[in-house]
């Protein structure tokens, strides 16, 4: 006898639907799997027999063939289990075919629990329309809920399964709330600037950074309070839009990161990877067909490099292309796969080796030497793409023992939300475009009228610090939301020179 | 083998034919051999064609019956049943199954094995 049913399979961030076709006839007891399959597809078949045999249901004498169609195209992941699983017992008679075009997933347990599986969301998100109704693992099904109006049915165990396409029992189908869980604010994890002390400067930075969605850049000596800036600015960016959670989910989805059933990205992603991390670990890889890295992780989000020079160079260097861009293609052999990693990066990094240099009161003991080495680690090229330098200097004593407390992040993350409001509503007609940091060409020209006065201290900034024509268009974008943060239509002169001030603190570290 | 050995497994072959008789299955043929294997017993289940490999041991230990059925006999077992396949020109489902005697008690284990898609010539 031979059945078909749909189910999916997840490349990068999107999907293919696939057909699990499965003919059961005689001879001697084999049990093939054809199509591509990855190993841990073909390992499915030790847990579909068990699965099966533990189910209470039999499992057919004589030769099974599982195909997964289109066979050219390679298949990973534990997600077939149950299709394969459900097309042996239907074309083996113990479950009648099923009247509706149902896509089912999940993995199987040697129990016959169904488990959870990665990438329901894209898959729900293709077949959305072409389906009268999805299968799913009861820990993806409101992941598979939020991308599909077709029904979706929890299962749990290859039983319920079974009772459920023969009609013996039904299943409530699972509806999300759209509207209600994007109403849910999460509370905040991150630290409060309150716990700060001093570094007005830093923290005026961090404002605009989270404003505008810019490359932020911290020098500072050891303790002087860079890492705990960055703890703050996960809770001073405004909440994911719709459109931004989905593109976020789908990522965590496809990388297997969601949790539980909190199935829908609310918070704006915080990566910090240690500086060991490895290319592959940063800009996405792996066996097969390569997950997504921390830099699409990150996406619509902050990546955090502390310690920005002991990242490995070749790894640093990766990162100028997508800072670019916003997203990455990565290419294997017989599979490319492309993740959106539009990203603000925030990276802290001592002034030298010893991390006293410039300090007031400790002496830097490192050579001239030292310092070059150290700042060589960071080519001209990756340090062009950040635009705010900022220096967090040592606290004086007084600062060190003034009070703290009360909370700061409330008020800055209102002013911060104020700002992309107006870069949303400004950039309403342009797809893809959220922040002034994506301002480019001429968009950047059409949104960022300069006043004169503001027109001729940029050039005059320009000539000063020889700066390159990607150095002058981040300023713009920098000033872009120095003014959103005002409130003001043009950009004053006030403006681009806070900017140029963040820039030109950079210019010393470039040699 | 010893003489002992080879009375012992005769007798498990009959009372095993007799079990599975009691469960419904039709035996077929019994002790079938060729150059490459051999089978003790081949029988029908319903539409089915059950390889029966009998076991018998006179003490627990070594892991019980069932235990001796490794992938060398596996091997056999296959080929043989492939011969009697290609020879009868029979086109059922095939299922192997072991009936294991340990203190005389015969149990039945169903489906015991599946062929091996790298130890197989043709699949």
């Amino acid at each position: 006898m031979f059945a078909r049913l749909l189910s999916g399979a997840v490349l990068g961030i999107d999907a293919r639907l696939i057909e699990v076709q499965c003919d059961v006839s005689g001879g001697l007891p084999l049990f093939h799997v054809v199509g591509l399959p990855e190993k841990e597809v073909s390992e499915s078949r030790e847990r579909i027999r068990s699965a099966i045999k533990n189910s209470g249901l039999s499992f057919p004498a004589g030769r099974i063939t599982a195909n997964l169609a289109p066979a050219d195209l390679r298949k990973e992941g534990v997600g077939f289990d149950v299709p394969i699983a459900a097309a042996i017992l239907i074309a083996s008679s113990q479950v009648a075919v099923p009247k509706a075009r149902y896509l089912l997933i999940g993995e199987l347990a040697l129990n016959g629990q169904i488990r959870g599986v990665r990438g329901v969301l894209p898959i729900a998100v293709v077949a959305s329309g072409s389906v009268d109704g999805m299968v799913v693992p009861r820990e993806n099904a409101v992941e598979a809920a939020l991308a599909t109006d077709a029904p979706v049915y929890p299962v749990t165990t290859l039983r319920d399964l079974v009772a459920f396409l023969n009609g013996e029992t039904g299943i409530e189908p699972l509806r999300v709330d759209r509207e209600k869980l994007l109403r849910c604010e999460p509370p905040p994890i991150g630290r409060d600037l309150a716990e700060v002390r001093g570094q007005v400067q830093a923290k005026r930075a961090l404002e605009v950074a989270a404003a505008g969605g810019h490359n932020l850049l911290m020098v500072g000596p050891p303790g002087a309070g860079k890492s705990l800036l960055a703890r703050c600015l996960p809770d001073l960016l405004p909440p994911l839009t719709f459109e931004e959670a989905l593109e976020v989910t789908k990522i965590y989805s496809s990388a297997g990161l969601l949790e539980g059933s909190a199935s829908l990205v609310r918070r704006r992603p915080f990566r910090a990877p240690h500086q060991t991390i490895s290319y592959a670990g940063m800009v996405g890889g792996g066996h097969g067909v390569p997950g997504p890295g921390e830099i699409s992780l990150a996406h619509h989000g902050v990546l955090f490099l502390d310690e920005l020079p002991e990242f490995d160079r070749r790894v640093l260097e990766t990162l100028r292309q997508p800072l670019e861009d916003r997203t990455i293609l990565l290419s294997r052999a017989g599979v490319s796969v492309r993740y959106p990693a539009s990203f603000t990066l925030a990276a802290a990094m001592n002034p030298c080796p010893c991390g006293y240099l410039g300090d007031s009161m400790q002496p830097c003991r490192c050579s001239l030497q030292d310092i070059r080495r150290y700042r060589r680690r960071l080519s001209g090229p990756f340090l062009d793409r950040i635009d705010l330098f900022v220096e967090v200097p040592r606290l004086s004593p007084d600062e060190l023992l003034a009070a703290r407390g009360g909370t700061e992040s409330e008020r800055v993350k209102a002013r911060v939300t104020e700002a992309r409001e107006s870069q949303w509503a400004r950039l309403r007609g342009e797809p893809g475009c959220f922040s002034n940091a994506q301002l480019d060409g001429e968009r950047l020209d059409a949104y960022c009228e300069l006043e004169s006065a503001a027109k001729s201290l940029l050039k005059r900034a320009v000539t000063r610090f020889g700066l390159s024509a990607r150095a002058h268009v981040r300023i713009v974008r920098v000033a872009r939301t120095i003014a959103d943060l005002e409130g003001a239509e043009k950009l004053s002169a006030e403006h681009v020179a806070e900017a140029v001030q963040y820039r030109a603190a950079g210019e010393s570290l470039g040699t | 083998m010893s003489n002992d050995g080879r009375i012992s497994g005769r007798t498990a072959e009959e009372s095993a034919c007799r079990f599975l008789r009691a469960r419904g299955y039709e035996v077929v043929a019994r002790n079938w051999r060729t150059i490459r294997g051999e089978v003790d017993i081949v029988a029908r289940d319903g539409s089915t064609l059950v390889f029966v490999e009998v076991k018998s041991r006179s003490r627990p230990g070594f892991g019980g019956p069932e235990a001796a059925v490794h992938p060398a006999k596996q091997r056999r077992l296959v080929a043989a049943a492939r011969d009697f396949l290609g020879r009868t020109g029979c086109r059922l489902p095939v299922r192997f199954d072991v009936v294991a005697f340990l203190g005389g008690e015969p149990r039945l284990y169903r489906d015991a094995f599946q062929v091996d898609e790298t130890c197989s010539p043709d699949s």
